[in-house]
């Protein structure tokens, strides 16, 4: 079984760097929160564009996020790993996004949102990005937490504040649904390519 | 490996999709691999996961990832740090001023007196009820109920299938915050209460499940 490359800092000396830099800031140390700021910053984009209706409120929260973390590191006590924390933040205002937004279930919309997809994206971004878009919010942040960005269930069950089981069962109702969506959205496509060609 | 540590397909199929991101505990992975040689649907549902992984790492790849800048971040941190340590002067100034009793005592005193006079001479302003999310108690007749919220982005036949099997009848909502009052369609106790809260709070399309009992009941 092969590897791919995550957005997760991997467990070890990158958790025990990011701890001691999470120290640093409840000092208020401005180096040591940029240079935090300058790890998460592509794995919180990353997570959060992928879920949200367009870049404008991804960016803005990721910098509600590490806002959150300058003010809030004295609340951090290593009860969990500094990325659980983090990525716990941003869930908890990505879902409140959601719901506020309440777009999610919108179809792909490439004239509102036309960066979010390069302009030759390969048929299977195309098909994944539909497939995850029918899922409901709680399903596909199980999906997207585990896949992009690498998180274990315990992880994500931290991450989510919820029990390990909830984990698990969220993510056996979203394999079911994607499993039951993707062949119907692959025929769909290759229909429409037929027509076109 | 004994049967004993061996384990069921149920489990392993649950943790198949963290075998595929690599996240598992090496006990776990060792004991989920153990049973994928031996089990075709999991080795099939392998197989399946994998190309989502790929197709997501795809994804992944063609979304790309802005320039940092990291103005926006320190001018907010820079007006916190500057209200915090205003905040500081005037708690500084404070309690200079303060230092001498007489001062604090008159302080006290001037605040006594100005409560005392508001009290009598404005009139009385009754107290605001205590405010629920929902449907007042006393509006309820006595007996067991559960407070419930559903997850809005679930289909409504989901909500529909849980609450009649759970012997649940929607009694009141959902209120403006989605908030579902249900009573049992027959007597219950509060264990039997209790049970039925806990099955609701274990399925994924509740968000919040609380008990509620009116009247002196058991």
């Amino acid at each position: 079984m092969g590897r791919f490359k995550t957005n997760k800092p991997s467990v070890g000396p990158n958790a025990a760097g990011e701890a001691e830099l999470v120290d640093a800031v409840r000092r208020r140390d401005r180096q040591a929160f940029a240079r935090l700021y300058g790890v998460y910053y592509p794995r919180l984009h990353g997570y959060l564009r992928r879920i949200l209706p367009n870049t404008v409120i991804a960016e803005e929260i990721v910098d509600d996020v590490m806002f959150v973390v300058w003010k809030d590191a004295h609340k951090f006590r290593g009860q969990s790993a500094v990325s659980s924390w983090i990525f716990g933040i941003a869930y908890r205002k990505a879902m409140t996004a959601i719901r506020k937004e309440k777009r999610y279930h919108a179809p792909l919309d490439h004239s509102v949102d036309a960066d979010r997809m390069p302009a030759a994206a390969p048929a299977d971004v195309d098909l994944i990005y539909k497939g995850l878009e029918q899922l409901s919010s709680d399903h596909r942040q199980v999906v997207e937490l585990t896949y992009f960005c690498g998180f274990s269930y315990r992880e994500i069950a931290e991450i989510a504040r919820c029990p390990v089981n909830t984990v698990k069962t969220r993510m056996f109702h979203a394999r079911r649904r994607l499993r039951y969506l993707l062949p119907i959205l692959e025929g769909a496509t290759e229909d429409r390519n037929h027509d076109l060609g | 490996m004994t049967s004993a540590e061996a384990m069921s397909h149920r489990d392993a199929v649950e943790l198949l999709p963290w075998l595929v991101n690599d996240s598992l505990q090496p006990d776990e992975c060792g004991r989920v691999m153990q049973h994928a040689q031996s089990c075709v649907v999991c080795r099939r549902e392998l197989e399946e996961m994998a190309r989502i992984r790929d197709m997501i790492g795809v994804a992944a790849d063609a979304v790309p990832i802005p320039e940092l800048d990291m103005r926006s971040i320190n001018a907010r941190i820079d007006a916190l740090i500057e209200k915090q340590t205003r905040s500081r002067q005037i708690a500084n100034a404070i309690r200079e001023f303060f230092g001498e009793p007489w001062r604090m005592a008159f302080a006290v005193q001037t605040i006594v007196l100005l409560t005392l006079g508001t009290m009598v001479f404005w009139p009385e302003v009754e107290p605001q009820g205590f405010r629920t999310l929902t449907t007042n108690t006393e509006e309820l007749p006595s007996g067991h109920f559960v407070r419930v919220v559903f997850d809005a982005d679930g289909p409504q036949s989901d909500v529909d299938r849980l609450v009649r099997s759970l012997g649940l009848v929607v009694i009141d909502g959902p209120s403006e915050h989605g908030v579902y009052t249900l009573g049992f369609a027959n007597p219950v106790t509060a264990g039997d209460r209790d049970t039925v809260v806990e099955r609701l709070a274990g399925d994924p399309i509740v968000l919040f499940a609380q008990p509620v009992s009116v009247g002196a009941i058991q």
